[in-house]
């Protein structure tokens, strides 16, 4: 690497990220939309923390919550295909660290807060919905697409030369 | 951004702007990831097909050739609880599903179809259930779990058509449908098991038939206490679009569609708290004690939410009085709906030892031996409860003994774990009944008797003053 800039090693391990990033979101859609009876209400009504009154208020509007449900499902299916793919990869991590920040916030892992969910692993403020944040921040900086995706492709018929930067 | 730069340098440059071209690099480039999607599409059709084999291998396995016929079962009412028995009942061999009646047909039945169509099994449904026991002739067995003012309605007209039937708990909000309930068992000679599923739970049963009948542990049985604390949740909504119609929430007895999603809260439908949750443990103190109440004493309020919204009472506290055969008892029961501490749990102490147990895996089950009670030492080698917490750690810091260590009272695990979903074990054990090789754990006069102690407690809260039993109040 120089100048900054990322090898071809580098572009590829951001890629794997990618992929892998992608088909657990993918998996976390398809699972919920394959189980009949999911709901997220579960999930909200357990919020703690800073914004827990807010979550379990959308967990109390069942037309909101209706809502919310249909679009987790579709949109953690709809990122996940996208980030494999490397389509619209910006948008899609956009969409990734969207859902993320919504789950942390949900029930983040702060000083002082004890969950009646229990967890695999021990987490304090850093748990593993903020490390997979972090991996999509990553791809979202790196361009992974339009290293390694269809978005090459896209670029390529619809992109606009770059002028010299 | 990096990938363009490097994109930059490699292709030759041929204007400032405009459309590029690709090249078969950047079509492989592109399309390099395109695999992977395959990849997952493969795995997940495995995964499923691994569901699906372990599904149908549950359904074919242990009914033997020619041993046991298949039970046709349908699903009276859909809902939350409808759906939990559901899902339970597809663990269970030997099943075929046939109908399932909701009224709520724009979303619960629906739900509750759907999902047994993945597990093939094809199923009609009906909103009204008579039309579903003229047209579903070989039924064998109806599983009720509609709102409690239905059961005794749903229960005799099911069995009076010649039906095995398992309704929920609470098994009637009226005694003289309760009666009713067990006459028609009586009179039809079908099944009837009720769904107080603690009877078939093992870490109970084991309780039972274990550590107080044949250890004995506890010595003799004085006081109990127990307690359902709930967290405040939310009424239950539904989304606009899955509204009944109102004419049809008027036919089948509801208001609106809140009273509907509600009706636990409401007079003449539910029981309140006490009845929904206090029932299942009321059922247990008299199970354990192996008597019946013979007084109650109850306070219970609406102390926090709005009788207009939640007519039955969201704090109840109650104390009953027994005569056991070797003397006297006294249980205290409480829940409340404003905060969840602790949540549910029986605690019976006798004057050698405690037995904390609850069917939430939080509390699991433990005995506590009193410092007078004899050694416990040979049901700890049968593996009836674990060795205490402060042997275990002698055990391991070998050669240091510490006689600090054992002061508290010793801690010992009841070893049981039940790994299905908890009701699973009682449908089984209903179905085996059906079958004739068991007796049901929960018949419909011991459930009769639970609902004649639980009941009154509402009564004893509008009097004001305590309420006793005479035993024939118990039997029918
Ligand atoms: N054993 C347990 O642990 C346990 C737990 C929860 C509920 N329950 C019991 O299960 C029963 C149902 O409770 P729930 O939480 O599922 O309630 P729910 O309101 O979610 O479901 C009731 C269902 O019955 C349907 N229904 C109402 N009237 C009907 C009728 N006349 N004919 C056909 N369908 C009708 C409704 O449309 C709804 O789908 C209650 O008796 C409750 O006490 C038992």
């Amino acid at each position: 690497m120089e100048d900054g800039k990322l090898s071809r090693w580098q572009m590829i391990a951001i890629t794997v990220l990618r992929v892998a990033v992608g088909w657990h979101f993918l998996y976390e859609g398809i699972a919920k939309l394959s189980s009949p009876s999911w709901t997220a209400a579960g999930y909200l009504k357990q919020a703690r923390g800073p914004f827990a009154d807010l979550f379990k208020w959308l967990a109390s509007q069942p037309n909101l919550l209706a809502n919310a449900d249909l679009i987790t499902m579709w949109g953690l299916s709809l990122v996940g295909v996208l980030l494999i793919l490397g389509l619209f990869t910006r948008l899609a991590c956009l969409g990734g660290i969207g859902f993320i920040v919504l789950f942390y916030l949900a029930n983040p892992p702060f000083v002082g807060y004890f969950y009646s969910i229990p967890t695999e692993g021990s987490y304090l403020i850093v748990n593993k919905n903020l490390v997979e944040l972090c991996a999509l921040v990553v791809i979202l900086v790196t361009g992974s697409g339009r290293f390694a995706g269809l978005d090459v492709i896209l670029h390529g018929l619809f992109g606009r030369r770059t002028p010299s930067r | 951004m990096a990938g363009d730069d490097e994109k930059v340098k490699k292709t030759p440059q041929t204007g400032a702007a405009g459309p590029r071209k690709l090249d078969r690099r950047d079509v492989l480039k592109g399309l390099s990831t395109v695999p992977a999607l395959g990849l997952f599409g493969y795995a997940w059709h495995r995964q499923r097909q691994y569901q699906q084999a372990r599904i149908e291998e549950a359904a074919a396995a242990p009914v033997a050739a020619g041993d046991v016929q298949e039970i046709n079962v349908a699903l009276l009412g859909a809902g939350a609880q409808g759906q939990v028995l559901t899902d339970a009942m597809l663990r269970i061999p030997g099943l075929r599903f046939r109908a399932v009646c909701d009224v709520w047909t724009e979303y619960n039945q629906k739900r509750v179809v759907n999902s047994l169509k993945k597990f093939k099994h094809e199923v009609n449904a009906y909103e009204d259930y008579r039309e579903m026991l003229d047209k579903e002739k070989e039924l064998d067995a109806v599983v009720i779990a509609t709102p409690d003012f239905w059961h005794s309605q749903h229960t005799v007209d099911c069995l009076k058509a010649g039906k095995h039937v398992y309704c929920e708990k609470e098994m009637s909000n009226t005694l003289e449908g309760a009666r009713a309930m067990v006459t028609a068992a009586r009179d039809t000679g079908k099944r009837l098991q009720i769904g107080h599923q603690r009877r078939s739970n093992p870490r109970y049963l084991h309780s039972y038939e274990k550590l107080l009948g044949e250890a004995k542990l506890l010595g003799r049985i004085v006081t109990i206490n127990g307690q359902w604390n709930r967290a405040l949740t939310p009424d239950l909504g539904a989304p606009d679009r899955y509204a009944i119609p109102e004419a049809r929430l008027k036919q089948y007895g509801f208001r609106d569609m809140h009273q509907f999603r509600n009706w636990r809260w409401f007079k003449g439908l539910g029981g309140g708290p006490i009845v929904d949750l206090g029932s299942h443990q009321i059922d247990i103190y008299s199970w354990f004690l192996g008597v019946n109440p013979s007084a109650v004493t109850a306070r219970g309020g609406n102390l926090y939410h709005d009788p207009a919204t939640h007519e039955w009472y969201d704090t109840v506290m109650t104390v009953y009085d027994y005569d056991t055969p070797v003397g006297p008892a006294m249980a205290y029961y409480q829940t409340q709906t404003t905060n969840g501490s602790q949540g549910y749990f029986e605690n019976f102490m006798g004057d050698q030892g405690t037995l904390l147990i609850s069917e939430s895996d939080a509390h699991a089950a433990k005995v506590y031996r009193d410092p007078n009670a004899p050694a416990w030492d040979t049901w700890v080698q049968r593996g009836y409860i674990t060795a205490p917490k402060v042997q275990e750690v002698k055990e391991k810091a070998e050669g240091v003994t510490d006689v600090r260590e054992s002061v508290s009272p010793d801690e010992h695990k009841v070893p049981i774990v039940l790994r299905d979903p908890v009701h699973q074990p009682h449908l089984q054990n209903f179905f085996d009944a059906v079958r004739g090789k068991a007796t049901l754990n929960c018949p419909s006069e011991e459930a009769y008797a639970t609902a004649v102690a639980v009941l009154k407690v509402n009564e004893a809260i509008e009097a004001k003053t305590r309420l006793s039993f005479k035993p024939e109040d118990f039997t029918i």
